[in-house]
């Protein structure tokens, strides 16, 4: 299988405090790899360079497309999104609370919708090339929202929405970009055991029918177990383990790194 | 109700009537008063006793009330009576609203000053609708929208007397510029956010205003510009005697002369460009960058992670906003056919931001009914001289007691997925 992130020698110091020290990895299309490790590893801050929030002290990011790849470290900003097609969700959930369901996964197809309503234009003549664009957009959300069973509840707020339909959400919103990568930090925090079920369903669905490779920062050690391809171990900023699931589970250093060592 | 009760609220209403004292005692107590040689300070105590046994039954009736844990019905019927407005009805009110604007200057009661009152609202009611773009749907707390305001009515003033063009080409003209300051007020405040993009905001209405007065070869300073033309009817000037070669308004539809010609006109031009500053919000509320906007308001990272740019989302809110502010500053040169630094001091954008924010952020009707009940109950009260931004204070009080996130606070969105279900 072919890579489609490959991350060499990232580094990022904030002033004296190293939180990735010299990180390399490799991710795979139609994969699902998790990075793992204690609090404090640094696995936020991975996603937050690869997203372009950070500008890594040293290193490169590329993503692989067909023959050509593109460095990561180019694009900031929203440009990671919109160029090269990198998604994230984060720890914290982010939608648009105030929002319905329905207009949070439109924000997420702005770019595409921007260029139909001719930069407003087209729009504010109510133009039918538009008004099929819209349509399109909303058929899209709709397949999504049937995914996750919320159609029925498409034109609520989004933040009136339960904790774990928030959750699941904020994920294909960031799949209404169509990503080629999809950075997912810590989706499954404060979901129940059925929920996580679900999670794992749907991550998978993503990864099989989508063609999508994802990137999991995850503490759920049932999510990580059940649904990884490959596990990157993180401690203090340093890859300390890197394999399948279950080469982690039985590895000395990793067990280590969470237990700590007999004196 | 217990005794106990009874003495806690009574010492609670005494120590209200100890603050009232120390409040009334100094501003009302003591009156200056001109006599011959200097001033003189005549005590009236009575007015004072009276405001503070005022205050002291008022408090211990409200005590009395909440311990009773039942309401006074002018409460719970005034409570109601706002929190009935909703935006269902806010439809039925918009298309009566819309006819009444239409027919009020024919109604019998209309007369000269109830236009003026009426032109006047209109004006707030299009300043709200502006700002309601940059602060109630992009978020962006703007105190300096006065800036905008004044640079339409200075280009409308400067090209209008300069080039001698007429209305409907400066209009445009005017929003142009207006716009333009927009963006050039945008670009450094991309990055700031809340408090400290209010504080830059408020901080560029005053360096315009500062560059109004002191840049005295083009704006002609403090003296203002004067002799700005008036509208003309598509042509026909309102005059009473037309120069050589025109016809004017009355003569050209045989009508007794009259100012109110003029006013009607100019109530009629205000009314349609804030309609139109409205159906542009509505519109472009519903399109993608009108959602973009919202959403910044909501989540600026998480916008960020979906691609949208954040840069051209704030500068196109702060351009159109500035824009409108440009148009309704144009229709104020030309009403006022003299403007002044003065005319655009900091007040007004702090009344246009009450508007928006006690409108209820993001509602457009909500706007119509804090315009009108800001500026309509200051005017009602003009009478009462300086007691009536006590009335302005009051009915702001008013508002924010009983619907704290403003008069008409419920957001619909912009596209439904299910057409029946709401």
């Amino acid at each position: 299988m072919s890579n489609l992130l490959s991350v060499k020698n990232l580094t990022m110091k904030f002033g004296g405090l190293t939180a990735i020290d010299d990180l390399s990895f490799d991710a795979k299309n139609n994969q699902i790899t998790s990075i793992i490790g204690p609090n404090g590893a640094g696995k936020t801050t991975v996603f937050n360079c690869l997203t372009g929030f950070y500008k890594p002290t040293n290193g490169q990011m590329f993503l692989h497309k067909e023959d050509s790849k593109i460095s990561l470290r180019k694009y900031t900003d929203f440009k990671i999104a919109y160029v090269a097609k990198v998604a994230r969700t984060f720890q914290n959930i982010r939608l648009f609370p105030a929002m319905s369901v329905l207009e949070n996964l439109l924000v997420a197809q702005h770019n595409e919708l921007m260029v139909a309503s001719g930069y407003s234009l087209f729009g504010l003549l109510n133009l039918k090339t538009y008004r099929d664009k819209e349509q399109l957009a909303v058929d899209k959300a709709k397949y999504w929202l049937d995914i996750i069973g919320l159609t029925h509840r498409a034109d609520d707020n989004a933040g009136d929405l339960p904790y774990g339909d928030q959750r699941k959400l904020e994920i294909v919103r960031a799949m209404c970009i169509e990503p080629r990568l999809l950075c997912l930090d810590e989706p499954a925090a404060g979901l129940n055991p059925k929920e996580s079920a679900e999670l794992n369903k749907l991550l998978k669905f993503i990864k099989t029918e989508k063609q999508t490779g994802i990137l999991l920062i995850e503490h759920d050690m049932s999510v990580v177990m059940g649904i990884s391809d490959h596990v990157v171990v993180l401690n203090y900023g340093k890859k300390i383990f890197e394999g399948t699931a279950d080469q982690t589970k039985n590895s000395k250093e990793v067990i280590e790194a969470y237990l700590g060592v007999d004196e | 109700m217990e005794k106990k009760d009874i003495i806690q609220s009574f010492k609670d209403s005494l120590f209200t009537g100890l603050i009232a004292l120390a409040l009334f005692g100094p501003i009302v107590g003591l009156k200056t008063v001109s006599k011959g040689e200097g001033l003189f300070i005549t005590p009236q105590w009575g007015v004072v006793f009276l405001l503070v046994g005022l205050c002291i039954l008022g408090r211990f009736l409200i005590n009395i009330n909440s311990a009773r844990r039942t309401e006074f019905k002018i409460f719970s019927t005034l409570s109601s009576k706002f929190s009935s407005i909703t935006e269902d009805k806010a439809k039925h009110f918009a298309i009566t609203g819309i006819l009444f604007a239409v027919a009020f200057p024919f109604l019998p009661f209309t007369d000269r000053y109830f236009m003026d009152v009426a032109i006047m609202i209109l004006t707030y009611i299009m300043l709200g609708w502006g700002l309601n773009i940059v602060v109630g749907l992009a978020g962006l707390l703007d105190l300096g929208y006065v800036a905008f305001y004044a640079v339409g009515a200075y280009s409308y003033a400067l090209i209008a007397t300069t080039f001698g063009w007429s209305f409907w080409i400066c209009l445009p003209l005017a929003g142009l510029f207006a716009a333009f300051f927009g963006i050039l007020l945008g670009f450094p405040v991309l990055r700031l956010r809340g408090d400290y993009l209010a504080i830059v905001t408020l901080g560029f209405g005053e360096i315009i205003r500062i560059i109004l007065i002191n840049w005295y070869e083009v704006t002609n300073g403090p003296d203002g510009i004067t002799g700005i033309p008036r509208p003309s009817f598509f042509g026909l000037p309102f005059k009473r005697s037309p120069d050589e070669g025109e016809t004017s308004f009355h003569l050209f539809f045989n009508l007794e002369y009259s100012t109110m010609h003029r006013i009607i006109f100019l109530y009629y031009l205000i009314l349609v460009l804030a309609l139109i500053t409205n159906y542009f919000t509505l519109k472009i509320r519903k399109l993608p960058v009108g959602r973009a906007w919202e959403a910044l308001r909501e989540d600026e990272i998480a916008c960020k992670s979906l691609g949208v740019n954040p840069t051209n989302t704030k500068l196109t809110a702060f351009a159109i906003g500035a824009m409108f502010g440009g148009f309704a500053g144009s229709f104020f040169a030309t009403r006022q056919a003299f403007i002044s630094p003065e005319s655009f001091t900091f007040i007004e954008s702090a009344i246009i931001v009450a508007i928006v924010v006690l409108g209820g952020m993001g509602s457009q009707t909500g706007v119509v009914l804090a315009s009108i009940f800001l500026i309509g109950i200051t005017e009602m009260f003009r009478d009462l001289e300086q007691y009536r931004m006590i009335a302005f204070g009051g009915a702001m009080v008013l508002i924010m007691v009983f619907k704290p996130k403003g008069i008409l606070a419920n957001r619909k969105p912009t596209i439904l997925m299910h057409e029946d279900k709401k």
